[in-house]
């Protein structure tokens, strides 16, 4: 269980994970009037882990993230009209259409690219790590992955990399137990490997905690500025049903909050998946905890549906770029 | 004769074979869709689906060639095989000479290759030319449901490591494929569209794009010739040549960026070696050379498309179509 923490705490992860939900589900909205998005990786039901790293990391810090890219952008803070506007391809994304949305990234917020190949990124990582500390720089990499990435050779690569080198990484395994082509290998635990090539590895954590969540992380880097080594941690999430749609679909219908408060509203069957939901747990705790009423946490909601809003009129109205500029940025 | 989509003949080519050689084992699938399903009702005790692990499934493939069990090895994405390319390229491609041919390594390497909409710059990738550019691989790039199925029986026969590469937009197309097993043999290009006045190469998915070019090359009045080598290694040189003598003109058309690419391989050769029979300088249309855009509109202009195929051959002919295109 998690410590008890601040309503202030509670309600900032509350916000960046409804951010995040309510960014996914936009995208579902609008894919069919611009079904050249192709596929989405959406993050609904991961939306702890990037909240809780996007409020306990330092501005400094660097994030290298998955192909589900969308919601630590968001937790490290870029404007989701640009975040949307690069996934609609337009001149006005974050990337100048060039990534795309599997390619997110923004430097000014310490997202330096995000590379859509599994193991791709935890090993860029790695290397982000050993230029924070060429570089005499306090900061930490947060790298995170799959379950599904594990069997990829790169990933032992990097872990003994990062061990060898004392290098200040956070590896975040985000188990939602959809490995990849059937996920085969040979362990009994994710962190059997890392712990054999001498990293500390925290035990696993509920990764629909919130709560339990940031409070790992936070640790896990107080820890890693602490000792300049890398730390392993699992926050075992419940896989979204729609998690391996091609087309992106509101397969468990579009988030209710007042689930959080009225049960009986919780019915037929994703029943099981909205309970553990990692928004509406947060926002029961809260309310339990008196720490905000069903009003506020509405309100919350409204407000932010009000900047997706906003983030949609900008990201619609930006122009797609002139086919010309291609050629553009090739080199520095 | 029955028409096919070409994934469907590509899998009933692979089907054929696993029938054929009873050794003849699968390392990875859902290259085919639906119609996959034939080969797990048939031979599901040589299929093996494995984890997302490229270096170690090139290894396995190209390891067990060695004891002269064929394989095929199926990445996804071509852009994957990147991640196993020292596998193919310095343990596949080099074991046979290596060895001074006393090891054979019959593995095939699959992937999608190409610009499919939306892949972005890390899942576009078209790495025949890099493949081509390494000594002991063949390099097999059809563009008919046809030319698929009779490639693939050839390939999976073949004693030699083979990078095999589909392009996605091919997967739908429809055509014409015998039920018979058959072979075509690597190194034989086939003549798409007959045509008298200028040559266009092609592979693979730009196959088709040059034939839409070719129909709006004759509402202009213009007979366009367009040759597919089916495969970039071995290259079809002379079947090349014996098509711009004819025509005296040549337009090699490749999804890879320009910088050695097969159409810069085909210009280079023709340049080479029938320089007496150009009437015009040769014209290459290739990808540009930028990573793949993710923006619709700054991938299309990234690729060739029946419209700047067209004019590149126009540039070939002086007058421009020889006015035909102006009475039109």
């Amino acid at each position: 269980m998690a410590p008890r923490q601040s309503a202030k705490l509670r309600l900032q992860l509350l916000e960046r994970m409804l951010l995040i939900r309510r960014f996914e589900e936009l995208n579902i909205e609008i894919w069919p009037r611009h079904s050249y998005m192709g596929r989405q990786h959406l993050y609904i039901g991961h939306e702890a882990i990037a909240a809780s790293v996007g409020l306990a990391t330092r501005r400094s810090d660097v994030v290298n993230t998955t192909h589900r890219n969308h919601g630590y952008v968001l937790a490290r803070g870029v404007d989701p009209g640009k975040a949307l506007a690069e996934v609609l391809g337009r001149e006005g994304g974050t990337n100048r259409g060039r990534g795309g949305p599997w390619h997110i990234s923004d430097k000014a917020h310490g997202l330096l690219t995000t590379s859509a190949q599994l193991g791709g990124g935890l090993a860029l990582g790695v290397g982000a790590a050993f230029g924070l500390k060429g570089r005499r720089s306090k900061a930490a990499s947060v790298v995170h992955f799959g379950d599904g990435t594990m069997p990829e050779g790169l990933v032992y690569e990097s872990f003994n990399m990062a061990s060898v080198l004392s290098l200040p990484v956070l590896f975040v395994c985000e188990n939602n137990a959809i490995p990849e082509r059937g996920g085969l290998l040979a362990v009994k635990r994710w962190d059997d490997v890392p712990r054999a090539l001498s990293i500390h590895c925290e035990p696993p954590v509920d990764g629909n905690d919130a709560g339990a969540v940031y409070a790992l992380v936070e640790r896990s880097l107080r820890r890693i500025r602490r000792t300049g080594r890398p730390v392993f941690i699992q926050p075992n999430v419940k896989a979204w049903p729609g998690s391996h749609k091609a087309v992106p679909e509101y397969t468990t219908g579009v988030t209710d909050l007042a689930m959080a408060w009225e049960p009986r509203r919780n019915a037929g069957p994703h029943a099981a998946w909205n309970r553990t939901d990692p928004i509406l747990r947060m926002a029961r705790t809260i309310l339990a905890a008196k720490q905000a009423t069903r009003e506020d946490l509405t309100a919350m909601d409204a407000r932010i549906g009000r900047r997706l809003q906003r983030a949609l009129a900008y990201a619609e109205a930006s122009p797609f770029p002139k086919p010309r500029s291609a050629f553009q940025g090739v080199f520095a | 004769m029955p028409k096919k989509t070409y994934a469907a003949a590509f899998v009933d080519g692979i089907n054929l074979a696993m029938r054929r050689d009873k050794e003849l084992h699968l390392i990875g699938t859902g290259f085919g869709g639906r119609f996959e399903g034939v080969l797990t009702k048939n031979h599901a005790a040589r299929i093996f689906d494995p984890p997302t692990s490229e270096g170690a499934m090139a290894a396995l493939g190209t390891g067990a060639a060695l004891t002269g069990m064929p394989t095929m090895v199926h990445f996804g994405t071509s852009a994957f095989m990147l991640e196993a390319w020292n596998q193919i390229c310095h343990e596949a491609a080099v074991s046979h000479y290596m060895t001074a041919g006393d090891i054979d390594v019959p593995v095939t390497f699959h992937g999608f290759h190409g610009v499919r909409v939306g892949g972005a710059p890390q899942h576009s990738t078209s790495p025949q030319a890099m493949a081509a550019n390494m000594p002991g691989l063949e390099v097999v790039l059809p563009s008919t449901p046809y030319d698929a199925k009779g490639l693939i029986m050839s390939a999976l026969k073949s004693r030699n490591p083979t990078v095999f590469l589909n392009h996605t937009k091919l997967m739908g197309i429809e055509g014409e494929v015998p039920a018979r097993a058959y072979e075509i043999p690597f190194g034989k290009a086939d003549i798409k569209r007959r045509g008298r006045d200028v040559t266009i190469v092609a592979t693979s998915w730009m196959v088709q794009v040059s034939l839409q070019a070719a129909e709006q090359l004759a509402a202009r009045g213009v007979s366009a010739e367009v040759v597919d080598p089916r495969t970039a290694v071995p290259l079809d040189v002379k079947g090349i040549l014996r098509s711009v003598r004819k025509t005296g003109r040549l337009v090699c058309v490749d999804e890879t960026p320009e910088m050695c690419s097969i159409a810069s391989e085909v210009a280079a050769s023709v340049a080479q070696h029938g320089f007496a029979a150009l009437k015009a300088p040769i014209e290459r249309v290739c990808r540009a050379p930028s990573p793949t855009p993710f923006s619709p509109p700054l991938e299309q202009f990234t690729v060739p498309s029946a419209k700047t195929i067209a004019a590149a051959a126009l540039k070939t002919l002086p007058g421009r179509g020889r006015g035909a295109g102006r009475r039109a």
